[in-house]
């Protein structure tokens, strides 16, 4: 019951994820291809494999890797910032197909494992409770990391801010003196010219 | 024999604990996607949704001049719900849910040179937290008619509900915290943009400020140069 999406055979889509530094982000997907004779998705597209492509902020490629038509990537950030993720399918076919599109299923989890409740509710109670307290303590990990880390970019858009402010009062001061030396240069230099000229 | 009762005890809370799960079934994880819609597009995302839920979607333009995208959401019998134009955030809820798949898209057509940054994020909420009260309560009863020995299983199960409310709790705040990052992305965009723009113009301004100075008295000068003799 994940998100999904459509898109062309040859099409990259990408998702953008802000996270913090040493974040832990894992992504489930699944993707089936459109048929045109059953007009219907195909349940598994043998063959069909997506690239999977994880940026960093400062443009380094941290994975690049081939999946099956159904799998689970992973990555951890050393950088806080905007990572960009990013799924194009490996199809080699041209696009000719008018109706061919692919649907996408994604779940994108970051700061925490997936919790599988079936997988919880089978183990013994003590373990269960256990496994209950140790994802809650990722959780709240997770949410403390994300303060910190808003508190850094709320700094950034102060000084931005700032900067802006102080800007466009430079700004204001510099064209002003300009203006006015600039005005002054004008009368003395025409004055000069008149004056040359035996016209005053 | 107190061995045996304790066995059928734990079974009956078991099993009273998974016909409660097996009728509601477990909403689904929300989702948060940040991503960028080129100009003159149209996207759509779906997301299944289980039946008697809640749904709930929230989206922000974060980037791109103008910062306002068209929003529509349509249920899964086709029936459109939310209809929104140029609009730059929102927040949709649909209570109670039809069983199937939900469609949200999201507009840019308007814009031929524009590239929007939009962030959406899809909260399930499911109706089932009545259910899982009376289940208690039925727990409960069991547990006073039950022996002392069975005092483990009471504390186990204070704690599971303990553990279910702070992590309702958490999800909350986690789903609070990426409200206000998108709130706050966008802000730190249009106030980066905005000391680009302030540098670019004063420069643009400045410069062209001295040009015609230049150019004025230039042309002025060369309207008093004679091609003929001067006069003296």
């Amino acid at each position: 019951l994940a998100l999904y999406f459509h898109i062309g055979e040859r099409e990259e889509k990408c998702i953008i994820e802000d996270v913090p530094s040493d974040t832990l982000v894992i992504g489930n997907y699944k993707v089936q291809r459109w048929d045109t004779h059953k007009q219907e998705f195909l349940e598994s597209a043998p063959g069909l494999g997506m690239f999977v492509t994880v940026t960093t902020p400062s443009a380094d490629v941290l994975l690049s890797k081939l999946y099956g038509p159904q799998g689970t990537f992973s990555f951890t950030s050393y950088l806080s910032g905007e990572h960009i993720i990013c799924l194009q399918s490996n199809s080699t076919r041209f696009v000719a197909f008018a109706g061919s599109k692919l649907r996408i299923h994604l779940d994108i989890r970051v700061g925490e494992h997936f919790f599988d409740e079936s997988v919880v509710q089978a183990k013994d109670k003590v373990d269960e409770v256990n496994l209950r307290l140790e994802h809650l303590i990722e959780e709240i990990h997770h949410i403390s990391k994300e303060q910190n880390y808003e508190r850094e970019r709320e700094e950034k858009f102060r000084k931005t801010s700032e900067e802006t402010n102080s800007n466009i009062l430079w700004w204001a001061i510099v064209q002003t003196l300009i203006l006015v030396s600039i005005g002054i240069w004008q009368i003395k230099s025409l004055r000069d010219f008149f004056i040359s000229k035996k016209l005053v | 024999m107190a061995a045996l009762r304790l066995l059928r005890l734990l079974l009956l809370l078991g099993a009273g604990r998974g016909a409660g799960a097996g009728a509601a079934a477990a909403p689904p994880p929300d989702a948060e996607v940040t991503f960028v819609l080129p100009a003159g597009r149209r996207e759509c995302f779906y997301q299944g949704a289980p039946a008697n839920a809640s749904l709930e979607a929230e989206y922000q333009v974060i980037g791109g001049a103008g910062l306002d995208v068209d929003f529509s959401l349509e249920s899964p019998s086709g029936r459109l719900l939310v209809s929104e134009f140029r609009r730059s955030d929102g927040a949709h809820t649909v209570e109670p849910t039809e069983p199937g798949d939900y469609k949200l898209c999201f507009d840019n057509s308007f814009s031929t040179i524009s590239e929007k940054l939009v962030f959406f994020e899809l909260i399930f909420d499911s109706a089932q937290d009545e259910e899982e009260e009376e289940e208690e309560e039925e727990g409960d009863a069991w547990v006073e008619a039950a022996e002392p020995e069975d005092a483990l299983d009471v504390k186990i199960e204070d704690i599971k509900e303990s553990i279910e409310t702070m992590r309702s709790r958490l999800e909350r705040s986690i789903q609070m915290q990426t409200l206000l990052r998108a709130f706050e992305a966008r802000d730190r965009n249009l106030q980066e943009s905005n000391l680009g723009r302030v540098n670019f113009w004063s420069a643009v301004n400045l410069a062209v400020l001295v040009v015609v100075a230049f150019l004025q008295v230039y042309l002025l000068k060369s309207l008093f140069e004679d091609k003929r003799t001067v006069r003296t």
